[in-house]
């Protein structure tokens, strides 16, 4: 039954009107107004409430999806074409030659897609046998360096090749045909093929001259050996052979000649497990260099002296072995008869000793040679038959060079890895004399003092992007390959000679094409094709054996020629007044200009990571300074922190900071080369300004170079500068942080010095096993032999670079803000010979003040004397790094879980967790943890390498770079673990050991770190935490560290003389 | 009915009436603010636009724009921190233990004690919170908070995690005794009102109060409740701001004798705190019928008590560090009192035990101005205490090589001076807008009541 209509909805449907029926007929009764939807045009003006509710919602979902993207959109996008044995994620290594210095040391490059990040020493390298400086490490960042030129450059603005080398070959051809004098000015080039290229050259333009010249000159030992021995060169020595080293200001584990090799081979012979004898080390000198602080004895000397301590030692020896003295006016013995000292420790290892002088001064190396003979050590521990290469240049030849120049007889210069407006003192010489030159062409990188002079810069390539190769010493032939293509349009320089001597190959007529030398195309880099000719006439002729040297770093297989005993040629007597006007007045203060060991001789001083390494001495960054005697700066009333004025002759220096150095010989003050760097093309340059030159004051009489000064003044000045320093305090308060002893005392008991009683140790935690199901887990330990360590700081740098450590720069290391993950603490312990501090003082530690209260009081009574005690200190380096504590004291007061113990026994940091409360730095007993106090990268006030693409190159891509506010630290490269874990998982076997290395024990040229596993029983690390002199600092917190420390041992007679 | 002692002093001088304390009390609120509160008001206004300016600074460019350093890694802030929070100590102390003792001389002193309390705090509360590294997620990580990182908490073996728990639960409970306290004097003020604007604020703020006996039986029962669960905080707080320290290895900070000794340095301070405002507030809003010589006497009393007893610590410490042989400890004592910052150290000495010792003498207890100077003294030694333990512990600790300097940037000058802008900004709009003597409570001690 139909329901009755009880109410209708209008008229309409009352009435039933035909419109009504019709219209019911329609599902929608109403007409829709989709016109007006679909229609464009009134869209805003109609919209009602649903669809304003659609427009809305659309829009603002719009407008939060564009807003949701504020990140320019980074692409990874992979390989189209995939090169060869490139894998993302992947590295790769090649071995080749670092190129910071000549010294040549072989080097691994670690390859990333393409780019360079990281050097290590060539393991297989018979020079450095796989450590590298400091320096070497940082130099990698100079192929990232925005101060590096772009392209050739004439006269200020940029031209292209094709016109450069058109002009350049036109005027070389002329000068050539006129006879016009031309000159090739080099550092020294031990390039087996670079010198056959020069000798090509030579030919090819007639008149030229090739002059070589060091920026840090050793011509004094090649003219000695040359007047001696009729061979013009240096030495190798052999610190593994011998018994006792005595050296005369030759820092020799710091920058003299060759370090790494020498502190391999030094630290070698200071191991003292089943050693009957050690390496003792003797040192004289004026400034306290790292070879001084390592020295068993350290004998402070005024260096313009050493002609009557060196004739001294020799009249010593003579008088033993009843030959005839050298008569010599001037006769001396130092303090305590030290001389006559070493003199009788010599005598006692005839044959396995050495005596080294760092003099420049020939004389003086004349008599060290005549000492080493009479005491048979050449054919032992010096061999002049595989001499060394690794410096060649002549003083005389860089004189003349510089009078000729400035004389205009050269037509044209060419400087190649020269920069002698900066780094000799005849600067104005050269800056008039390249004015003169019609052509002056520098193949610098970088816009240097020299090459922003010269008409033309054809820059060359950085080593990395280079083909070389190199023989350091007489036999040893290494190679060196480019890692990367040329950042920029930049040529290596001896390509550029090629060209411009018109050397090309042809495969159908060169003879070596038909030897199946050249299998490669021709359109190879031309010098590379030239290295393979060159090593083909040197035996390497095949492809096979080219590819197995190029994949070592070199050839080291050939037999070394027996050493002999050469003869000596000199009559003492006849140098006698040359040593004689060495002598520096008594009464005058001498200026000692030494290298920093990692700025050296300043070409790489733009380098940001070379500038934040702190001096192993003064732990000062980023300046050079006066280092000054207390004596000298009580008389003179100058304190750390003034300026002064330093003046020798008519040069001077105006307002150098000053820093009172311990251990600085009294009438002496130091002042390190290599600072003062200067650039002019360009808004490049932003380096300039640290230090100040101090080139200009190397004495220049006798034609010869020599870096030992007598007749400095120095005057105090209104002011002050405060220098950036990375410790500040330097005494060890008596706390057994170094635990030493005495060589004798060791061989007696071996735990001596480490024998004090065990400490109560109680924890509240769990004692953690590192177990895996049952089974022993990794514990990833390390253990630093300090009795190795010499403060060199390689692994400082190398840390650095492989964790992404931000470089902060003057400012924030002088507010104690540097970031590195591990430092090298150094303390010295002052020498109390008068008896200043009462015996039963407290301060008082044996013979030696190591408390600041005992030091002020020493001070106090002191003054008015020499103070003796300042000048004879004894130092201790200690590497300090996250000790990754088992009950680590940073773990428990984290309130978000940030540090964290990992199963492995690593104390690891979570950044993304991080909130930055620093409570975990505070409550560090070592003090490691460093703060992100500002974000250090992509920030223009910390303009270094984080702030600029190129520079960001250097990146490791393993490590994140961390980010304003968050806590880091040493990691104990967990990313090399976990690689070295992963390779060993998919080879499916066990992990081996010492196939993980960290960052900071690969750099040690010394072997003092070794990391590995202790759970493993056979491991190294494992075995030297076993050894008696292993401890741990500050053990009674019972932090249960994985870091340990091997007592230091000295050779000396006992602990506190 | 609460019967007065003949012989005993009246809490409340000047023969008041019920309405004398009314509308004296409420003068202010109603009247039109004075020139000295309007200038002390825009002073104060500046000195926290130095507080906004200087975080604002801290944030942007980060805590490096602080002196601290990689072996000074707390200084002012964490001193400045423990420095408030110690101040906001007496607040508390007074409304609720001292309510609990039944000390009827609390009552026109605790609402002026709980609102530096609050104020205090929240002071403290700036230096945690913005000395943290990444404080947009530190503000919210710290709390065990579900998370999107799995089962990821805090980490409760930490101090600080403590310390987030112990000051938000400070705060909180004191706010909310304050805030009940204030109810039926806000009331008051609404039933007085005159203008619509006040009529409806304190209608809204005074939650329906009736003044009805049930009203006021379950005012007094929630009262006591909220003091019982306050006292054990008084003595909680500042003994988890000591575990700040006394939990680390840090030679100086590692004592088990911190928490009494904090929490006696932290009834120091805040009675020392009191005293400043108080004898200010006596004399400027003319309540010294209220406010008598002899409340402050009392606090004097107090404040001489607790100076001997965090002198006591001092010393207890040196004779501790003598007796363990450690030469870390000992050294770090040494080295407070002769090392680099020795004048702090004895500024400490000076301020804490020895001046309060004068309190021995009844004319010093009973001088207004020269117990307002004795409470800046006081002020200034709890101050220096802080940056005593904190600073000349850390900056020479284990490792020589580590030992540094610290002193703080114009920045950390200015947060400091700031959050005393933040304190005397909300003490100035408390004394504007809220009655800052509980007139309910003082009215149950008047003698002349009705």
């Amino acid at each position: 039954m139909a329901k009755k209509q009880l109410y209708w909805k209008g008229e309409d449907e009352l009435l039933k009107t035909k419109e009504f029926l019709a219209s019911q007929k329609n599902e929608f009764s109403e007409a829709l107004p989709l016109d007006e939807v679909f229609s464009e045009n009134n869209m805003g003006l109609t919209a009602n409430r649903r669809d304003f509710l659609k427009f809305f919602g659309f829009s603002v979902a719009a407008v939060s999806l564009a807003a949701c993207n504020p990140t320019p959109v980074r692409n990874i996008v992979p390989y189209l074409v995939k090169p060869e044995e490139v894998t993302p994620g992947v590295a790769n290594y090649y071995n080749s030659i670092c190129g910071a210095c000549s010294t040549a040391c072989g080097t691994t490059v670690k390859t990333r897609e393409g780019r360079p990040i990281k050097m290590d020493g060539n393991v297989l390298s018979p020079i450095s046998k796989g450590g590298l400086c400091a320096t070497g490490q940082a130099s990698i960042l100079s192929l990232y360096d925005t101060e590096r030129l772009d392209g050739p450059i004439l006269k200020g603005s940029p031209i292209e090749w094709a016109n450069l080398d058109k002009t350049v070959v036109e005027q070389l051809t002329q000068m050539s045909a006129s006879g016009a004098k031309i000159a090739l000015v080099s550092g020294t080039i031990h390039s087996p093929s670079g010198l056959a290229l020069i000798e090509e050259f030579k030919a090819k333009f007639t008149s030229t001259t090739h002059i070589t010249y060091d920026a840090i000159s050793y011509s004094g030992i090649l003219t000695a050996n040359k007047n001696s021995f009729g061979k013009q060169v240096i030495p190798s020595y052999h610190f593994d052979k011998a018994n006792v080293v005595v050296s005369f200001g030759a820092d020799f584990l710091g920058t003299w000649i060759s370090p790494v090799e020498f502190t391999k081979a030094w630290s070698a012979k200071r191991k003292v497990e089943g050693a009957d004898k050690i390496v003792k080390t003797i040192q004289f000198e004026s400034n306290l260099s790292t070879t001084g602080s390592n020295a068993d004895y350290r004998f402070p000397m005024k260096s313009s002296n050493e002609a009557v301590y060196v004739v001294a030692l020799h009249n010593e020896l003579a008088q033993k072995a009843g030959i005839p003295q050298i008569a010599m006016a001037q006769s001396g013995e130092l303090a305590g008869g030290s001389i006559k000292q070493a003199a009788e420790a010599l005598w006692a290892e005839k044959g396995t000793s050495m005596v080294i002088s760092g003099s420049n001064n020939p004389s003086i190396q004349t008599v060290v040679n005549a000492i080493n003979l009479l005491l048979n050590n050449y054919g032992s521990t010096i061999d002049l038959d595989n001499h060394s290469n690794q410096f060649k240049g002549i003083d005389s030849d860089l004189y003349q060079l510089s009078n000729d120049m400035q004389n205009g007889a050269y037509s044209a210069v060419l400087f190649w890895n020269a920069n002698p407006v900066y780094n000799t003192p005849f600067a104005s010489q050269f800056v008039e004399g390249i004015k003169k030159a019609r052509l002056s062409v520098s193949f610098s990188g970088t816009a240097d003092e020299t090459a922003s002079l010269c008409q033309y810069i054809a820059p060359s390539n950085h080593f990395l992007e280079s083909w070389n190769d190199a023989e350091p010493k007489a036999g040893i032939l290494q190679l060196s390959q480019p890692t990367i293509s040329p950042v920029f349009k930049t040529r290596q320089a001896e390509e550029s000679l090629m060209s411009w001597a018109a050397i090309s190959f042809d495969s159908t007529t060169d003879p070596f094409a038909k030897k199946g030398i050249y299998s490669e195309k021709l359109n190879a880099a031309p010098f590379y094709l030239y290295i393979k000719k060159v090593w083909a006439s040197k035996g390497v002729a095949t492809d096979d054996a080219f590819n197995k040297a190029l994949h070592d770093g070199g050839k080291f297989d050939s037999v070394a020629q027996v050493s002999t005993v050469p003869s000596f040629a000199v009559a003492l007597n006849s140098i006698v007044s040359s040593l004689e006007t060495s002598i520096g007045k008594k009464d005058q203060i001498d200026l000692i200009l030494y290298q920093n060991i990692s700025v050296k001789d300043g070409q790489l001083s733009n380098n940001p990571w070379i500038q934040e390494t702190p001096d192993p001495i003064s732990k000062v960054t980023w300046d050079n300074y006066v280092s000054l005697p207390k004596a000298l700066a009580e008389n003179k009333g100058i304190k750390n922190g003034d300026l002064v004025n330093v003046t020798v002759g008519k040069n001077s220096l105006k307002a150098m900071p000053v820093f009172v150095q311990p251990g600085q010989s009294n009438m002496t003050i130091g002042l390190a080369v290599g600072y003062g760097r200067k650039g002019k093309i360009g808004e490049k340059g932003e380096f300039d300004s640290i230090g100040k030159n101090a080139y200009l004051f190397v004495n220049t009489s006798d034609f010869s170079r020599n870096y030992i000064v007598n007749g400095v003044t120095i005057e105090k000045i209104d002011g002050a500068y405060e220098l950036a320093q990375t410790q500040t305090h330097h005494s060890i308060e008596g706390r057994a942080i170094v635990k030493e002893t005495t060589f004798g005392e060791y061989k007696k008991d071996p735990t001596a010095g480490n024998n004090q009683p065990q400490p109560h140790l109680y924890t509240l935690w769990e004692t953690k096993d590192y177990k895996k199901d049952g089974a022993p887990n990794h514990h990833w330990a390390m253990s630093i032999d300090l009795n190795a360590c010499t403060g060199c700081s390689a692994c400082v740098v190398s840390c650095s670079i492989e964790n992404n450590v931000p470089v902060v720069g003057r400012a924030e290391v002088r507010r104690r803000r540097e970031m590195h993950w591990i430092r090298i603490d150094r303390y010295f312990a002052f020498e109390d010979k008068k008896g200043l501090v009462d015996k039963n003082n407290s301060q008082f530690e044996g013979a030696f003040i190591t408390k600041e209260k005992g030091l002020a009081i020493a001070d106090e009574k002191a003054v008015g004397s020499q103070f003796e005690h300042w000048e004879n200190v004894k130092v201790v380096h200690q590497p300090m790094m996250c000790q990754h504590c088992g009950q680590a004291p940073c773990e428990t007061v984290c309130p978000v879980l940030a540090t964290t113990h990992s199963t492995e026994g690593l104390n690891q940091m979570t950044y993304n967790r991080c909130i930055g409360t620093k409570y975990c730095a505070n409550n560090c007993p070592y003090k490691v943890r460093r703060f992100n106090w500002f974000r250090y990268n992509d920030n223009d006030k910390f303009d270094f390498h984080f702030n600029n693409d190129l520079g960001k190159m250097v990146i490791n891509p393993d490590v994140t770079v961390r980010t304003r506010g968050v806590m880091e630290k040493c990691s104990m490269c967990v990313q090399n673990i976990q690689a070295g874990k992963v390779k060993a998982k998919r080879e499916k076997r066990a992990l081996t050991d010492g196939e993980v290395k960290t960052a900071c024990q690969k750099a040690c040229p010394a072997n003092a770190i070794v990391f590995g596993d202790v759970n493993d029983p056979n491991s190294e690390v494992h075995k030297l935490f076993k050894n008696e002199r292993s401890y741990r600092v500050l053990e009674e917190l019972n932090t249960q560290t994985a870091v340990k420390y091997l007592t230091k041992v000295r050779d000396i007679q006992n602990n506190n003389a | 009915m609460i019967h007065d002692s003949a012989i005993r002093t009246q809490l409340v001088t000047g023969e008041k009436t019920l309405h004398d304390v009314t509308t004296e009390i409420c003068r202010p609120i109603e009247n039109k603010p004075s020139t000295s509160w309007k200038v002390g008001f825009v002073l104060s206004v500046i000195f926290l636009g130095i507080l906004g300016l200087t975080l604002a600074i801290t944030t942007l460019f980060g805590i490096g724009t602080w002196g601290l350093n990689k072996t000074v890694q707390w200084g002012w802030d964490i001193t400045n921190f423990v420095f408030w929070v110690g101040i906001g100590h007496a607040g508390t102390l007074i409304s609720a233990i001292l309510l609990l003792f039944r000390q009827k001389w609390r009552m026109s002193i605790n609402r002026s004690a709980e609102a530096m309390t609050i104020f205090a705090v929240m002071c403290a509360a700036v230096f945690p919170l913005f000395h943290m590294g990444r404080l947009w997620v530190g503000m919210y990580w710290v709390l065990p908070l579900p998370n999107a990182f799995g089962s990821l908490w805090g980490n409760f073996h930490s101090p600080l995690l403590w310390d987030v728990f112990a000051i938000t639960t400070y705060f909180s409970v004191s706010l909310v005794f304050w805030y009940l306290g204030l109810i039926p004097d806000i009331a008051t003020v609404r039933d007085r009102a005159t203008t619509a604007g006040r009529k409806f604020w304190y209608n809204f703020f005074s939650m329906g109060w009736t003044g009805s006996v049930r009203t006021w039986n379950r005012y007094e029962v929630v009262s006591l409740i909220l003091a019982g669960i306050s006292t054990p905080l008084v003595l909680s707080v500042h003994t988890i701001v000591s575990m700040d320290f006394a939990t680390s290895v840090v030679p100086g900070w590692h004592t088990t004798i911190f928490p009494p000794y904090f929490v006696a340095g932290a009834i120091f301070s805040g009675f020392g705190m009191v005293l400043t405002l108080l004898v200010i507030v006596r004399k400027v809003m003319n309540y010294q019928d209220y406010i008598t010589i002899g409340h402050l006497e009392a606090m004097c009393k107090v404040v001489m008590l607790t100076g001997t007893m965090v002198g006591l610590a001092y010393i207890t410490e040196f004779f501790v560090a003598a007796y363990s042989g450690v030469v870390y400890e000992q050294y770090a004592f040494i080295n407070r009192a002769t090392g680099p910052y020795w004048w702090a150290y004895w500024s400490m000495m000076t301020c804490n035990l020895i001046a309060p010792q004068v309190f021995w003498f009844k004319w010093a207890r009973t001088t207004p101005w020269f117990i307002f100077m004795l409470s800046i003294v006081v002020n200034v030694g709890m101050w220096f205490e802080r940056f005593v333990i904190i600073v000349t512990s850390l900056h020479r600790e284990y490792l020589p090589s580590g030992w540094v300097m610290y002193s703080p940037t114009i920045i950390e000058i200015g947060i400091f001076v700031g959050t005393f802008g933040l304190f005397f900004t909300c003490f100035f709009l408390f004394s504007k807008f809220l009655p800052v003597i509980n007139m309910s409570e003082v009215k149950s001690i008047l003698k002349n009541r009705e």
